[in-house]
């Protein structure tokens, strides 16, 4: 491969037309370099990493064979120009024919400060020429530790050529670095305004280095540059820190929402509080898994598509269970609704002893599948991130399917009949005791979806229920019984104040605070904040 | 309710309580008797039951549920933690290990006094007062009650969790306080001072029954039955059910905090896992498995419960959560008054009768 790639490369140098009377001069000149003493190997190793910068594709391709070629100490000085001994022969260095050095032939010996020098030159080259993207991000990092003393634009230019997305952002930072310490004023100023116009906290950090630069002090313009560069920065990673804020607020109110939208029917409903619904959440993770775990063996081409599949397959493993548990358990406690926090709080530590029993303490590994992978920088810190997308999306979707479920069908209708006076209810034939079941079932359906969206963001084990299920429990008296638009409401507060006092005091003062808002908030709405209307009991 | 001197059950409850004390304290002096391994393990006991205790004079006798009782239960461990991590410096003059942990060679500001004893059983009564008190009046003032009530005493329990899992609190933060090495001038490793802190524990356990019975059956105690059976028409009587229901919530979390206090320096450790929810429900059902409303009740749900559970968390830990799902189970759907009914049912009717109703209504 490589000796196709040597041939190649001088086939095309030896063809090429363009190679102009003064390109052979300047090549015979750095030849004549190359063969002198140690210091004009010092100029030519630099003449070299011009090239890399400036020269032509030809010109680099051929000086990257000789920068090569003398760290390898296979380039031989006779007394008319030099040879390079490759795998296929001794090649002349100007015409690339077949040609043996002459008895007094030496190779230029490189000491310990030329061969950094031709090291430079060769890893410089390499970026601009080798074809193998791992090379060229080798030379990279050989390369970024002295960007300021190389030519400025040797990282533009490759930077421009380059076509792995990763590596170009890479070759762009450090080419904006090495600008910013130019020597030329003008050149920094234009580093600067091109830094300021991504804002985020390594350009802040680099853009502050410059105060400690002597032309800071000196040069009022450059002075003037460097702290609209900053302001300009510090703004930008203000908006982003609120637009962070704002949107993982949102996306830990979505996931309260789904928590306690469950539960909230329920309540409503019946009366009762389901201290198992942070378990029917781990069980929908658990669902997801198993999901997943059977595409992986089944149909292992849409293994990303999990998720979506995993949706009506967890919706109804957590409908029915709990539709069992109303008809086994809570059937019987209506009218003690204090015992059914009892024997709810039994089912949440039967069904998490039973999943810790049969799969194990640990954490479920979920695949990460490409929709909910990486994110959209936006500015600053912040990054539209997809996978807290999709909970978000995922919670609105559920939003509007209960919304529809509620008010469009007869399912709904009997549901709100039931809540707002179940003994009327019962009395004009509504059947209040498969309502109650089909509620139950509904709720707890929720509840796994809700499992279900945390899965690609959250650990999957046997206690994450237990994270869960105060906060929506807060939700719940906070929206008020039975109301979706109080869920909504109190979800989204609970969810921003907690993501607003987070970085503030930390996350337990965060959870105090929420708390004791509550209180305070029930003192002066005690059935909460969407109380439907009726007889106060 | 039965005038005390016909109350032949809670007599004889009475009774067995006085009469392990005596077994206990004749334990002390005479090489015979009970092991300090079962004296402690009856003096844990004996200070569940007193937590249990509190717990049923709130739920079972004003059908108010609280399932944050593990905060006042925790607020007494922890002050005789420090009280007794302060004395034993004193004494031995041995850094306790949250300080050395937090690299500090003194007590934060708020650990002064103490050392004495007494200030910090006032300091306890204040903290316990002052939490329950500002709760309590705001909570029925507005009226929440029931499951909502609940639900937000969970809540504070487990925000109270959160606060003590910080280290820089100065309560020994995630590894909590242990190391306590003297109670009361006396090394609390020697047997004779584990048995007398069970008897203690057993003492004040019937202590606490005797006056928990005399409250009961005052003009008071019908009152608080009369608010837990119909507290709208207590209120159109003209009763102010609010200080009523006050008094008895801080009495109930004094109770509790007591039993914390009686639990901790025979357990020799605290640490927040005291205030999980977990601990609070679990109190909530003892006195449901034993029989809510029923001073016995109480007391022989938190023992039998516990008992099992001790023997248990060695013989079988995996078993242990099961066998409680299970109990609960049965005794929400088919004693609804817990073990109580099934005394009653071998005395009234030798067949058993299909299904038995809740004695306390809840709904109102």
């Amino acid at each position: 491969m490589r000796r196709l790639f040597v041939a190649a490369v001088f086939a095309i140098a030896a063809c090429a037309p363009s190679l102009s009377v003064a390109g052979e001069a300047e090549r015979a000149d750095l030849i004549g370099k190359l063969c002198g003493d140690t210091t004009s190997l010092g100029d030519g190793g630099r003449a070299l990493t011009g090239i890399a910068a400036d020269g032509s594709k030809d010109e680099r391709a051929w000086a990257a064979l000789i920068a090569r070629a003398v760290l390898d100490r296979k380039l031989s000085c006779d007394s008319k120009g030099a040879v390079v001994i490759s795998s296929d022969g001794s090649l002349d260095v100007f015409t690339h024919a077949q040609r043996t050095a002459s008895e007094e032939s030496r190779s230029p010996l490189l000491g310990l400060k030329n061969r950094a020098l031709f090291e430079t030159a060769e890893a410089a080259l390499a970026l601009r020429t080798a074809p193998d993207a791992a090379r060229r991000n080798a030379a990279l990092r050989t390369l970024e530790r002295q960007a300021s003393s190389l030519p400025e634009h040797l990282f533009e230019a490759a930077a421009k050529q380059e076509n792995d997305t990763g590596l170009k952002a890479q070759m762009a930072a450090v080419a904006q670095a090495a600008a910013l310490n130019s020597a030329d004023p003008a050149k920094r100023i234009a580093a600067l305004a091109r830094i300021a116009a991504t804002p985020d906290r390594r350009a802040l950090t680099q853009v502050r280095a410059l105060i400690a630069d002597p032309a800071y002090a000196a040069n009022p313009e450059l002075k003037r540059a460097v702290d609209a560069a900053i302001s300009t920065i510090g703004r930008g990673i203000a908006t982003g820190d609120v637009m962070a804020t704002l949107y993982n607020g949102l996306s830990f109110a979505s996931i309260l929402f789904m928590a306690a939208i469950g539960l909230a029917v329920i309540f409503g409903l019946m009366g009762v509080i389901n201290l198992a619904q942070g378990e029917l959440i781990m069980i929908g993770g658990y669902v997801t898994w198993l999901v997943q775990e059977a595409m992986r063996h089944l149909v292992p081409g849409l293994l990303d598509w999990y998720l979506i599949v995993a949706i009506p397959v967890v919706f109804l493993v957590t409908a029915a269970i709990g539709i069992g548990l109303e008809a086994i358990l809570l059937r019987h406690l209506y009218r003690r609704p204090l015992m059914s926090l009892l024997a709810t709080w039994a089912v949440s530590l039967f069904l998490i002893n039973l999943v810790r029993v049969t799969f194990g303490t640990q954490n479920l590994n979920f695949v990460t599948p490409f929709y909910v992978t990486g994110g959209v920088p936006v500015i600053g810190d912040f990054i539209f991130t997809w996978n807290r997308m999709f909970a978000i999306v995922f919670a609105i979707l559920t939003l509007a399917l209960t919304w529809g479920l509620m008010r469009l069908t007869p399912l709904g209708l009997n549901i709100r009949a039931v809540t707002q006076n179940r003994t009327m209810a019962g009395c004009i034939g509504i059947p209040v005791r498969r309502v109650d079941m089909m509620a139950f079932g509904l709720g707890s359906g929720l509840a796994g979806l809700a499992g279900l969206a945390l899965a690609p963001i959250y650990s999957v084990n046997p206690q994450m229920g237990q994270n869960f299920i105060i906060d929506s429990f807060m939700v719940v008296v906070l929206g008020g019984v039975g109301t979706i638009v109080g869920t909504v409401v109190a979800a989204f507060g609970i969810g921003q104040v907690n993501v607003l006092i987070e970085p503030l005091w930390g996350a337990v003062a965060a959870k105090v605070i929420v708390l004791l808002m509550i209180i305070a908030f029930l003192q002066w709405r005690p059935e909460g904040l969407f109380a439907i209307k009726g007889r106060r009991k | 309710m039965k005038p005390l001197a016909s109350d032949r059950a809670f007599l004889l409850l009475l009774a067995a309580v006085l009469a392990v004390a005596l077994l206990l304290v004749i334990s002390i002096a005479t090489p015979f008797g009970l092991s300090a391994y079962l004296s402690n393990a009856i003096g844990q006991l004996a200070a569940f039951a007193v937590l249990a205790l509190s717990l049923d004079l709130i739920w079972g006798y004003l059908g108010i549920l609280s399932l944050g009782h593990g905060l006042f239960f925790g607020i007494g461990g922890y002050v005789v933690a420090m009280h007794l991590l302060k004395h034993s410096y004193e004494v031995t003059g041995r850094v306790p290990d949250f300080m050395q942990f937090m690299g500090w060679s003194e007590f934060p500001f708020y650990w002064a006094g103490f050392g004495f004893f007494l200030y910090a059983l006032a300091m306890m009564a204040a903290v316990v007062l002052l939490i329950s008190g500002v709760f309590g009046y705001v909570s029925f003032r507005s009226r929440v009650g029931g499951v909502y009530f609940a639900i937000i005493t969970q809540a504070l329990v487990y925000v109270a969790m959160l606060l003590m899992f910080r280290n820089d609190t100065g309560f020994g933060g995630n590894n909590g306080m242990t190391g306590f090495a003297v109670v009361f001038g006396w090394p609390i490793g020697l047997n004779s001072v584990i048995i007398a802190m069970a008897a203690g524990s057993v003492l004040v356990l019937g202590m606490t029954l005797l006056g928990c019975r005399m409250l009961l059956g005052s003009r008071f105690g019908i009152l608080m039955i009369a608010a837990r059976d119909d507290e709208v028409r207590l209120r159109t009587l003209g009763y102010e059910t609010l200080r009523l229901k006050l008094v008895v919530w801080c009495l109930s979390a004094l109770i509790a905090a007591l039993a914390g206090m009686l639990y901790v320096p025979q357990v020799g450790i605290i640490n927040p896992r005291l205030l999980a929810p977990e601990l609070s429900l679990e109190i909530a059902v003892w006195v449901a498995i034993g029989g809510r409303g029923h001073l016995i009740g109480a007391v022989i749900g938190a023992v039998l419960v516990n008992a099992v559970k001790f023997w248990l968390s060695a013989a079988a830990p995996e078993l242990w959560p099961f066998i409680l799902s299970g109990l609960i189970v049965l005794v929400v759907l088919v004693f609804p008054n817990g073990l109580i009914d099934l005394a009653k049912l071998k005395l009234a009717r030798p067949m058993g009768v299909k299904r038995l109703s809740s004695e306390t209504p809840e709904l109102r």
